[in-house]
């Protein structure tokens, strides 16, 4: 009979450990998962929530409205203001078409369902504002979002700019882009366009970086092979590597080189000769400092930029054309304006992001801005080495097209070879030198030489805002 | 009882009224107009109540009257919701609500006075197998399981009654603490459980293995046996997960129900997106979408619940269940015959394992079971046997504090 009685309290327990579970793991569901589904694109009660609510203001770092509801002949309508040029930036929201952009990264926020806080949505239900979004404000500038767009003159391409200290997206253009206010009525032409206006090339476009990413190269070759600065290479034009012959461009002549006259000309053969020098295995490291092969921490999704590592790939021929930014290696131009950064940012990681704060329907301020980074990619000595010869590029280089009257700009010219057809063109760098503000990537597909076609966007990027800035 | 006690038990069935009330105002005025139709839902419902209540502890002294109170908690939120989903099943779950408390009385008085028949466990099998047996023969097919019998519109599920049956086979089997004749105990209750998978009830086949596990391991003290019973169990699933179709297709929604959201996974997903939306206070009773979720007035009530009283209002929910298993558990661990003592505790771990089940599927903590949350779900037979359950226990308490029983 005692144990009997034992079993029973036992017994008892086991359901008590039971239920108890039950909670914990609602409340478990309640403080983080719940979240996610409230977001969930197949829950429906977001459509409703969407009719009811109205939708949050998106707004650019001056306050000026990018994405606004307001009312057409009393139906609510959203109004977009920055055509084209915000278009693959902002996106859209729609029943029919769905979400892309900031729209959809942002819907939670700007439906007002991903507060968290119980008192503060039992406040908002109480004050009858429960049924009004948060606001989003961008680090965007829209007049430089404009501008950047407008020098692309249609082509097909993408530019980054960042504040290098902060990493702040200044500017995100991907060009052709479309009306948001008009993505319905055109989404026939849109959707079947071969330039392919939908995407954002800037986050989601992967290319080869060609001899933009001379400078990780560089960054590599100074950090383990810190001799090589007095050296001097010869090359013959072309250099063999495991029975494959990688030439040089026809600008540049065969005979000696020091390091500076190798990067501000764009040497390959010499670049494949230092970067040889190094561990191959320090190198994919150095990459991946920069970004490579990791998911960015940035608060948009943006797509992985890779080097090419082993065992999946990495043999001789890949790793030399990867030092020249070729062959296998992929990135995207927010990950080549985080580098153009961190050189800008004394050698500390940047990571880029675009919500500077979601202001909720009762004014409480959520800043979004992330803390800045003390993680050195490089030594500071290191990354003024490199801005000292990226600044020569500039001056008397690959990059002349970028040099402006009055401004020190550093940067870094590409012509990336792909199998499409001409070289993308790729310009990479930051200004003023001494006290950089801005740190751009630009790419223009299929335009050929970097110098001459991105040279002059960034160029027009930079002293725009530098101007804006000191005004 | 002590009039200190007697008070504590008015108030709380004071509160469950004033609560029903004010549920029913709200509901009142939640189409814009005023409609008294909830009102006298309500009022009918504290009429039952009152009477019940004040009845029984007045012919019943030793009852425990905390059991029907709690229950009366349960099926008042239970009617609450139904209401509020459709008025109309509402209705007939009142009328059910009204004959499951004179069921209770029914039960109490009865098990009172005779719980001890000497029929022997072989005739409470004989019972079990006719109940179970019955649907194969004569039974309509609902909800993938052909575990019900009808009589003109009205739905019967004979495994319902058999839980009650299995669980005296049981205690009379074990009251001796020991397993008499092992290769016939275990034929029977294999049996009993193929029954019920023969009738693809897999929910209720795994409710009867639970409970035969745990009340055997409560009786004879054997840790082989509830090792080898939980090995065996595992093993029962993987066979399931081969052989049956919709265990395959609940496990898969249940590791991954983002996978198929229109198909396999569409039920679970649809209760998290309830439970997600209600938060910590809910969305407010009648601020739901209740209408979103698959068969939200049986299986998953639960998640509806917790849309409109949040997760305050559910964790309540779940501690007022909590509290009825402690009573059963109380009961048993306060009577001194054995067989009793069995069946007491039998009826309470049906309870327990089925209120565990329901609500830890709906909110995916485990794979889900199509079995009701007893005295909440909308159905008759569902609750009129749980009250029949709640008033053998009733009964049995009664019995032991009584003295008529002992041994």
């Amino acid at each position: 009979m005692d144990k009997l009685k034992r079993n029973i309290k036992l017994i008892f327990v086991v359901f008590s450990v039971l239920f108890i579970s039950l909670i914990l793991y609602l409340t478990y569901f309640t403080a983080v998962e719940r979240e996610q589904l409230i977001k969930s694109s197949y829950n429906r009660r977001l459509w409703e929530q969407e009719e009811k609510v109205m939708r949050g203001t998106i707004y650019d770092s001056k306050g000026r409205p990018l994405a606004e509801t307001g009312f057409e002949g009393g139906t609510k309508r959203r109004i977009y203001n920055g055509g084209k040029a915000i278009g693959p930036l902002i996106g859209y929201s729609d029943r029919v078409l769905g979400r892309a952009g900031i729209e959809n990264v942002f819907n939670g926020e700007l439906l007002g369902v991903s507060e968290q806080d119980p008192v503060t949505l039992l406040r908002q239900k109480i004050l009858g504002v429960s049924e009004q979004g948060s606001d989003v404000y961008l680090t965007i500038d829209l007049d430089l979002q404009k501008t950047a767009y407008d020098l692309f003159q249609g082509r097909k391409g993408a530019l980054v700019a960042l504040e290098p200290q902060t990493g702040r997206i200044l500017a995100l253009v991907s060009s052709p882009g479309y009306d948001p206010s008009t993505v319905k009525q055109d989404w026939e032409k849109l959707s079947k366009d071969e330039n392919k206006p939908l995407i954002n090339r800037a986050t989601q476009g992967l290319y080869p970086p060609g001899s933009a990413f001379k400078i990780i190269t560089l960054a590599g070759a100074l950090t383990y092979n810190p001799e090589i600065e007095y050296e001097k290479f010869y090359t013959p034009g072309y250099i063999k590597v495991s029975g494959s012959i990688i030439r040089d461009g026809q600008h540049l002549w065969p005979g000696e080189y020091d390091l500076n006259t190798a990067f501000r000309y764009s040497s390959n053969t010499v670049f494949i000769q230092i970067g040889q020098r190094v561990e191959r295995e320090k190198m994919i490291e150095m990459a991946e400092a920069f970004g490579f092969n990791a998911s960015n921490k940035s608060d948009i999704p943006i797509a992985k930029s890779t080097f090419p590592r082993p065992p999946v790939i990495g043999g001789d021929v890949e790793m030399a054309e990867s030092f020249i930014g070729q062959g296998r290696i992929l990135s995207t131009p927010v990950q080549m304006a985080q580098v153009a950064a961190i050189i800008a940012n004394d050698g500390k990681m940047v990571t880029p992001y675009i919500a500077q704060k979601i202001v909720s329907p009762l004014g409480t301020e959520i800043s979004k801005a992330p803390k800045a980074s003390t993680t050195q990619v490089v030594s500071s000595e290191v990354a003024r080495k490199i801005k000292a010869l990226m600044v020569d590029v500039v001056k008397s280089g690959t990059g002349t097209a970028a040099a402006i009257s009055g401004i020190e700009v550093a940067g870094k010219t590409g012509s990336a070879e792909n199998p499409h057809g001409q070289a993308h063109a790729w310009f990479v760098g930051f200004a003023p030198a001494e006290n950089p503000k801005i740190a751009v990537a630009v790419v223009v597909e299929n335009a050929g030489s970097g110098g001459s076609v991105a040279g002059p966007i960034a160029r027009g990027v930079i002293s725009k805002y530098l101007s804006d800035i000191t005004r | 009882m002590e009039p200190r006690t007697e008070a504590i038990y008015n108030k709380n069935i004071a509160i469950t009224a004033l609560v029903g009330i004010l549920a029913a105002l709200l509901l009142a005025f939640r189409e814009g107009v005023f409609s008294p139709v909830p009102i006298y839902g309500s009022l009918i419902f504290i009429v039952i109540m009152f009477v019940g209540h004040f009845l029984t502890n007045h012919l019943f002294p030793k009852q425990d009257p905390a059991l029907f109170i709690l229950c009366c908690f349960i099926c008042q939120l239970g009617l609450v919701m139904l209401y509020r989903i459709d008025p109309e099943s509402a209705a007939k779950q009142l009328i059910w609500f009204g004959i499951g408390c004179l069921l209770y009385f029914i039960s109490s008085f009865v098990c009172r006075t005779w719980i001890e028949i000497k029929v022997g466990p072989f005739i409470f099998f004989l019972v079990t197998f006719v109940l179970l047996a019955s649907p194969l023969i004569f039974g309509v097919e609902r909800y993938g399981s052909k575990s019900w019998i009808s009589f003109g519109n009205f739905l019967f599920q004979p495994s319902e009654l058999a839980k009650i049956t299995f669980s005296l086979f049981l205690a009379d089997t074990l009251k001796e603490h020991k397993i008499e004749d092992s290769i016939k105990f275990f034929g029977q209750i294999f049996v009993v459980l193929g029954l019920l998978a023969f009738a693809r009830d897999l929910g209720g086949a795994m409710l009867f293995y639970f409970a035969a596990l745990i009340i055997i391991f409560a009786a004879t003290s054997r840790l082989d046996l509830t090792v080898l019973g939980l090995i065996g169990a595992v093993v029962a699933g993987l066979l399931g997960y081969q052989f049956f179709g919709h265990v395959r297709v609940r496990t898969k929604a249940w590791l991954n129900p983002w996978e198929d959201v229109p198909g396999k996974g569409y039920q679970i997903v649809q209760s998290l997106f309830a439970i997600a939306e209600g938060g910590f206070f809910g969305t407010g009773l009648g601020l739901g979408r209740p209408d979103y979720i698959p068969a939200v007035t049986t299986d998953f009530i639960f998640s509806a619940f917790f849309e409109e009283f949040g997760f305050l209002g559910a964790s309540a929910l779940i501690v007022v269940y909590f509290l009825l298993i402690y009573r059963g558990i109380k009961i048993s661990l306060t009577i001194e015959n054995s067989f009793l003592c069995l069946s007491g505790l039998g009826i309470t771990v049906f309870f327990g394992i089925q209120i565990f089940t329901i609500i830890g599927g709906v909110i995916k903590l485990i794979p889900m079971t199509g079995v009701t949350l007893p005295f909440m779900s909308y159905g008759g037979s569902s609750m009129v046997m749980s009250f029949i359950s709640l008033g053998i226990l009733n009964g049995i308490i009664m019995r032991a504090l009584g003295g008529e029983a002992d041994g």
